[in-house]
């Protein structure tokens, strides 16, 4: 049986990840954007992101891969999904403008028997609002978590498919497409998709925000949270893949536009999402963590003190720095001398007048009195607190995301700060 | 969220100071002068906002280019009732009716956190007002009067309890203590002292609202450190100045126990390196003033 072309229009994050993934499952893929520099630069397996595998799986399966930032380049698709960013104000509103223009243009230029699928992240509704003629459109969800996103790809848990009709069969190239995942394919009605995806995220938002509550009161009362997230994984009404790691509140865009998208729709339909409010304002009350503590132990005691900030990205093993937790904490830090690095993100990223770009870790502790991990990239762990400390002025170390041992920090003597876990 | 309209910090041309005899605008004062700051300091005794010609006056007194800080307020200990509470609103017109006719550059308006619930734990900028008292209804009001002016840029103070040596008011905490263990040897506490609250040094406020003068700052500031410390142990933390000689009483509990703590986020992100008089340090001070002046 000939494989179908599948076609992915928008080469945002989500859409080469996705392109690349199917790539890999042997389907030549046509990859779609109107900005044709960004597609000259992909054509060239130039990257302006990074994911573990991306550049190799690019690499490997260039054969099958068509970048183009010609719109009839997609008529040959029996399969085209839409896979755009939808951008997000401020107020974590969807700008749906841009994703309404793509699948007009999209669905003008398709053969009759092509499929739509909408693969952006969308409000419930907007599948629905945009059935028209004979088109079959259908929306499906993603899961894409920054710096496991190839692997997610290739290995989704399931797919969530919003159908007009979910009793009937997929099109034959939709299924034959999907069924080359070998997960379970969950058919249902657009709106319910929709919602699924913004489901899945609130399980998750609710999760980190009980993580993150109890991490503090554990701060305070003497409590150790990582001694307690074991038992309660093992209790299989939580699970042993529970999201209860606490963090600086939630960051990234998606999942701020998904307590957004609730809030609105409750506040449509007089339902009480006051719990969902709670934990943005939970989320926020946590992001500062690190300012509140830096105050506290540095900030208050020290004249013109000296903080070495390790990280920039979002997370690590992504060059993305949207929503950055260490760019906000930057933003914040303006009238102070700050050394930063980060493996990928270069430090001209960094909002700040008098900040000094080290070339190393170690370079950007020398003079410090205080080292802020911010991103945790898998070499800080390795680092030397033996050398770490030399180099310091003060003895400081905040470290929200644990990439440290405490102990080997107390040894190094060094002053520990984590999240969960009182004060060394 | 505090928004400074000057980026790096400059001297207002002129400072009127009104409520300059009271406790906290004493010390505003004192910080102005220091700072170089020309300073029109105006008690009730200089203009009496009651009188119905003092919005004329005040009005004749202002330029547009001046800052204003607004104390004058009949605090509680002046009385809690309605009659209070209007002789308040009407200060506040006579401020602002002058305010329209001249014009300020900026207004720094000392409201209070009596205008949050007393059942609310843990304080931002964003948590919802809910005074439960004329008091705390009566700066509410104030804030929305001060701010339905809309050419003046204005931030608003809500200042935690406020401690220092020249304090005139009486409410509990640590001034009534020192005073209570000064006079009598012995601090009588609610119950046994359990409930938290955020005690602030005088001199960090007046010096933050000396920073917000300089950076033109809009918007709405809790005033407070975000260390919440018992009753009890800031009754300990005196009497240890008296040389632990002091009687802690402990009384029936009439009332359930509360709890506040700030959130000094929007704080730090104003000010960044603003730091703190400890309590344990401000106590200290407190009573080494009040003891070389007795």
């Amino acid at each position: 049986m000939t494989l179908p072309v599948i076609g992915f229009a928008g080469m945002s994050h989500l859409g080469l990840i996705s392109a690349v993934a199917a790539a890999e499952k042997g389907f030549d893929t046509i990859c779609y954007d109107p900005d044709s520099q960004q597609i000259a630069k992909l054509a060239r397996n130039e990257l302006t992101i990074v994911e573990p595998d991306l550049c190799e799986l690019l690499e490997k399966n260039q054969s099958r891969i068509k970048f183009s930032a010609d719109l009839q380049e997609l008529t040959s698709c029996e399969l085209v999904y839409i896979a755009v960013d939808v951008p997000t104000d401020d107020q974590a509103q969807s700008n749906l403008e841009p994703i309404n223009s793509l699948v007009s243009q999209v669905d003008s230029n398709l053969g009759s028997d092509a499929v739509m699928v909408i693969l952006s992240q969308v409000p419930p509704g907007f599948t629905r609002e945009h059935v028209r003629n004979a088109r079959q459109i259908y929306c499906q969800v993603e899961t894409l978590i920054f710096g496991q996103a190839i692997a997610r790809a290739l290995n989704p848990e399931r797919t969530i498919v919003g159908c007009a009709e979910p009793n009937k069969p997929l099109p034959q190239a939709f299924a034959q497409f999907l069924d080359s995942f070998g997960c379970q394919i969950l058919p249902m009605r657009y709106e319910s998709a929709e919602l699924a995806k913004i489901s899945i995220n609130m399980c998750l938002v609710a999760s980190v925000s009980v993580a993150n509550t109890l991490a503090e009161l554990c701060e305070n009362i003497g409590a150790d949270w990582s001694e307690i997230v074991p038992a309660l994984k093992l209790d299989r009404r939580i699970g042993q893949y529970a999201y209860l790691a606490p963090g600086l509140g939630i960051s990234g865009g998606n999942l701020e536009r998904d307590l957004a998208t609730v809030c609105n729709l409750a506040d449509q339909n007089g339902t009480d999402a006051g719990v969902v409010r709670a934990w943005v304002a939970n989320s926020h009350h946590r992001r500062d963590w690190v300012l509140r503590t830096l105050h506290r132990e540095t900030l208050s005691k020290v004249d013109d003190p000296v903080i070495t900030v390790l990280g920039l990205a979002y997370k690590q093993d992504t060059n993305s720095t949207k929503n950055s937790p260490s760019i906000a904490l930057l933003e914040n830090l303006t009238p102070f001398q700050v050394r930063v690095f980060d493996p990928v993100v270069p430090a001209s990223a960094a909002p700040n007048p008098r900040c000094h770009a080290a070339e190393s870790e170690y370079e950007a502790c020398d003079g410090a009195d205080v080292l802020v991990v911010m991103t945790p990239w898998t070499q800080f762990k390795h680092l030397d607190l033996q050398e770490v400390a030399k180099r310091m002025r003060d003895r400081v170390i905040l470290d929200p995301y644990g990439v440290f041992q405490a102990k080997d920090c107390r040894d190094a003597g060094l002053s520990y700060h984590t999240l969960g876990v009182p004060a060394e | 969220m505090i928004i400074h309209t000057n980026q790096e910090p400059t001297k207002p041309s002129r400072v009127l100071l009104l409520g300059a005899t009271g406790f906290i605008g004493a010390v505003i004062q004192q910080q102005l002068e220091s700072a170089a700051i020309p300073t029109v300091a105006l008690g009730s005794a200089d203009i009496n906002l009651l009188e119905p010609s003092a919005s004329d006056r005040l009005g004749e007194l202002l330029s547009p280019d001046d800052s204003v800080v607004m104390l004058a307020a009949l605090t509680p200990d002046k009385g809690r009732n309605i009659a209070t509470l209007m002789k308040n609103l009407v200060m506040m017109q006579t401020v602002c009716e002058a305010l329209e006719k001249s014009g300020c550059g900026h207004l720094v308006y000392f409201s209070s956190d009596a205008v949050y619930g007393t059942g609310v734990s843990q304080v931002t900028e964003d948590t919802p007002v809910a005074p439960e008292d004329l008091y705390g209804a009566m700066h509410y009001t104030r804030e929305i009067m001060i701010r339905s002016l809309a050419a003046v840029p204005v931030i608003v103070f809500r200042p935690t309890g406020v401690y220092g040596r020249d304090d005139t008011h009486n409410s509990y905490g640590p001034n009534r203590f020192r005073k209570a263990a000064q006079a009598d040897g012995k601090i009588t506490l609610f119950g046994g002292g359990e409930e938290t609250r955020d005690h602030i040094y005088v001199d960090d406020v007046a010096a933050l609202t000396i920073r917000c003068l300089l950076q033109k700052s809009t918007g709405t500031l809790n005033v407070a450190t975000g260390i919440s410390t018992s009753f009890h142990e800031v009754a300990e933390t005196i009497s240890k100045q008296f040389g632990g000689g002091i009687e802690i009483i402990i009384t029936p509990r009439a009332n359930p126990i509360t709890h506040r703590h700030y959130d000094p986020t929007n704080l730090i992100k104003a000010f960044p390196d603003f730091s703190f008089m400890p309590l344990v340090d401000g106590i200290a001070l407190v009573h080494k003033e009040s003891s070389m002046t007795a």
